[in-house]
């Protein structure tokens, strides 16, 4: 039987650094097979948990990027009325009675599977993601509580398809928008924050390998210290991550005025932040200058 | 039946003590979720404790709120269990502890207060050009023609905001994009010929607003231009519910709709005969729910309330009046344009309280960050 120390080793094999805390709630959410709620600011790895999920569990991943006005035919299944169309047209020379029309157009040929249809017709339960489920509407969401519980899906002109295997279900939210208290009630819950020092040095160590050990120490120095000012855009783990790889493909090993006011962009994406940012600069600076020789 | 303090010494008996625990602290936690937690804990490891209370709460929590707090309320339950002595009588309700006395609120004071504010600060800025500076100029600090100026502003913000385009499609009569769906399901009754075309378009999505602005003493200064804005609003949607209350809570929104602004404003101060009296914000959001919010209230109204947060009543019933108002919109804004102010810190007790039921305060004393506001909605 798997732990939560396996979960632990096995995210880590693919460069994901996880805490205690999320090891434990992926852990229960494989084990009673329920889905886990994710939330938290943007770019802290909501998303990525699932894709290393996916890897991790050696199956696939299915995801669906919600949407306003993302509907049932955009995320369950469509038919593919052009084909539908030119069919009808070619039955049409043979004189085909109506039923033999209607079951040869609404046929699983024609049906086009979109993400949660296929998520529930997978010979082995894959890593289903819904991503950003706040930003669909609140009939989306009702919707979704169906599938979630009942695990089928009904097509007036087939029937209704059960699963084969249940999916291992994540969602996230940005909390663009509060989400039902029915939904939450079906889902367990993970609150992700930015990380704390420690643990966003060992997720860089571990993502971005090329960067110099000191300048690693430094980066996430400064990205504390900007994260504490109040910016439009505060930047996540993504931008750290993104700076190192920048820093080291120039191959900076340490950081100065002038090179974070030149890369400031890959961090920064509001231009006041950037004015702001730039004009605390020295300050900024020093703070984590002096922490940088204490530690 | 053992008392709630009765420390158990099962597995069982203690998450459901636990549970009943946190359900005093707000937590929703059924059956189900009880069910759930003893589930998790047959497949975790139960010596670590870390892992206990780590299952605990990601099968316990249902929001930020929540989870954040749980290592709290989890040390506190613990805290209270040992002071429990074995099945002795007590109860749990002890540990609530008395809310702090809240200082009387001096309007007179808040007052002088804001009377004092130096008022040079955007008057240097003339430099700039006449709008720049109108835009950052507290409301409360305009004359006629400023005041009638942003309301122009704020009218043509209004009507676009009001009026988004969905993604969302509908049938349409005109031939803007054809819905393939429909236009097959329906020509099929017919034979395998297309006659008819069904066309679509953009839904067009009206936002809901539930409006209450304060309008008691404290609230003098910025409440009569909340009414010129919202009379804006008025004029660009028709799917707006206005209230104002001090005391006691007025509906007056047909009184918004019909005439033009100064009829408007003398009929609402007719209506509400306390204009620039005391407040009981708790007491009037709570009529506002019990009234009118099965009604008025869904998943697609924004809530907007526009006060200052000084309560004169009892605390809890301003806390419960919002958690009911919160639970059943889309979103609370709150707007207190006393929280431009640089040293603003949401002190008032009542204002605390609720910030847990609320998406964000703002504060909307100048054009600028009314604009932020109206951005969220």
């Amino acid at each position: 039987m798997m732990t939560v120390e396996d979960i632990q080793r096995m995210m880590s094999s693919e460069a994901y650094v996880v805490d205690k805390a999320i090891a434990i709630s992926i852990f229960l959410s494989i084990q009673l097979q329920k889905p886990l709620l994710i939330e938290g600011p943007a770019g802290v790895g909501k998303t990525e948990i699932a894709k290393v999920m996916a890897k991790a569990l050696d199956t696939e991943l299915i995801r669906l990027q919600c949407y306003e006005g993302l509907d049932a035919n955009h995320a369950i299944y469509e038919w593919h009325y052009q084909r539908q169309l030119l069919h009808l047209k070619m039955l049409e020379r043979e004189d085909a009675t109506r039923q033999d029309l209607d079951k040869a157009i609404f046929s699983e040929d024609f049906l086009m599977e979109r993400p949660l249809l296929q998520a529930i017709r997978q010979p082995k339960s894959p890593v289903l993601l819904i991503d950003e489920v706040d930003r669909s509407d609140e009939e989306f969401e009702s919707f979704l509580l169906e599938l979630l519980s009942d695990w089928q899906i009904t097509i007036p002109e087939i029937g209704t398809i059960k699963a084969t295997t249940q999916p291992y279900v994540i969602l996230t939210g940005n909390r663009t928008r509060e989400l039902s208290e029915a939904l939450r009630r079906r889902c367990l819950y993970l609150w992700i924050d930015y990380p704390d020092f420690d643990k966003e040095l060992m997720i860089l160590r571990s993502k971005v390998p090329a960067v110099d050990k000191e300048l690693g120490v430094q980066i996430c120095n400064f990205m504390k210290e900007l994260r504490a000012m109040k910016l439009e855009k505060t930047p996540g783990v993504a931008e750290t991550l993104d700076w190192a790889e920048a820093l080291a493909t120039m191959h900076f090993d340490h950081l100065d005025k002038e090179v974070i006011s030149d890369t400031l962009g890959v961090i920064l994406k509001d231009w006041q932040d950037i004015r702001t940012v730039s004009n605390s600069l020295s300050e900024l600076l020093e703070r984590t200058g002096v922490r940088s020789k204490i530690g | 039946m053992d008392s709630l303090i009765t420390r158990q010494t099962s597995l069982s008996g203690n998450v459901i003590l636990l549970g009943r625990y946190l359900r005093s602290k707000g937590y929703n936690i059924s059956s189900s979720e009880e069910s759930d937690a003893m589930r998790s804990l047959s497949v975790i490891n139960l010596k670590s404790e870390y892992q206990y209370w780590n299952t605990l709460r990601a099968v316990f929590s249902k929001n930020k709120y929540q989870y954040e707090n749980f290592e709290d309320h989890y040390k506190s339950y613990q805290h209270e269990m040992k002071k429990a002595v074995d099945s002795k009588v007590k109860t749990l309700s002890g540990d609530k502890k008395k809310p702090v006395k809240s200082k009387t609120p001096s309007i007179e004071a808040l007052k002088s207060w804001l009377y004092n504010q130096p008022q040079t600060d955007e008057v240097q800025m003339s430099s700039f050009s006449n709008v720049e500076v109108l835009v950052k100029k507290d409301f409360a600090q305009m004359d006629q023609d400023e005041m009638r100026l942003i309301l122009q502003v704020l009218r043509e913000l209004a009507a676009k905001i009001l009026r988004k385009k969905s993604r969302s499609k509908k049938i349409s009569r005109r031939h803007s994009q054809i819905d393939l769906r429909q236009t097959l399901r329906q020509n099929l009754r017919s034979g395998t010929d297309i006659n008819d075309i069904v066309w679509s378009e953009k839904k067009i999505k009206k936002l809901k607003l539930v409006l209450l602005c304060d309008v008691s003493r404290s609230m003098d200064l910025y409440s009569r231009f909340f009414i010129q804005m919202i009379y804006a609003f008025h004029k660009g949607s028709d799917r707006i519910e206005t209230f104002v209350f001090s005391t006691a809570l007025h509906q007056v929104t047909d009184l918004l709709t019909h005439h033009d602004y100064d009829q408007a404003l003398d009929k609402i101060s007719k209506r509400v005969p306390q204009w620039s009296g005391g407040t009981k914000i708790g007491t009037c959001l709570d009529r506002f729910f019990s009234d009118h919010g099965h009604h008025m209230l869904d998943r697609k109204t924004v809530t907007i309330i526009l006060s200052d947060g000084w309560d004169t009543g009892e605390e809890s019933l301003m806390k419960d009046a919002m958690k009911s108002i919160y639970k059943s919109s889309r979103k609370v804004l709150w707007l207190n344009p006393l929280a431009g102010h640089p040293d603003f810190e949401p002190e008032v007790i009542g204002l605390k309280n609720v910030l847990p039921y609320i998406n964000g305060l703002h504060a909307a004393h100048n054009l600028v960050s009314l604009k932020k506001v109206l951005a969220l909605l």
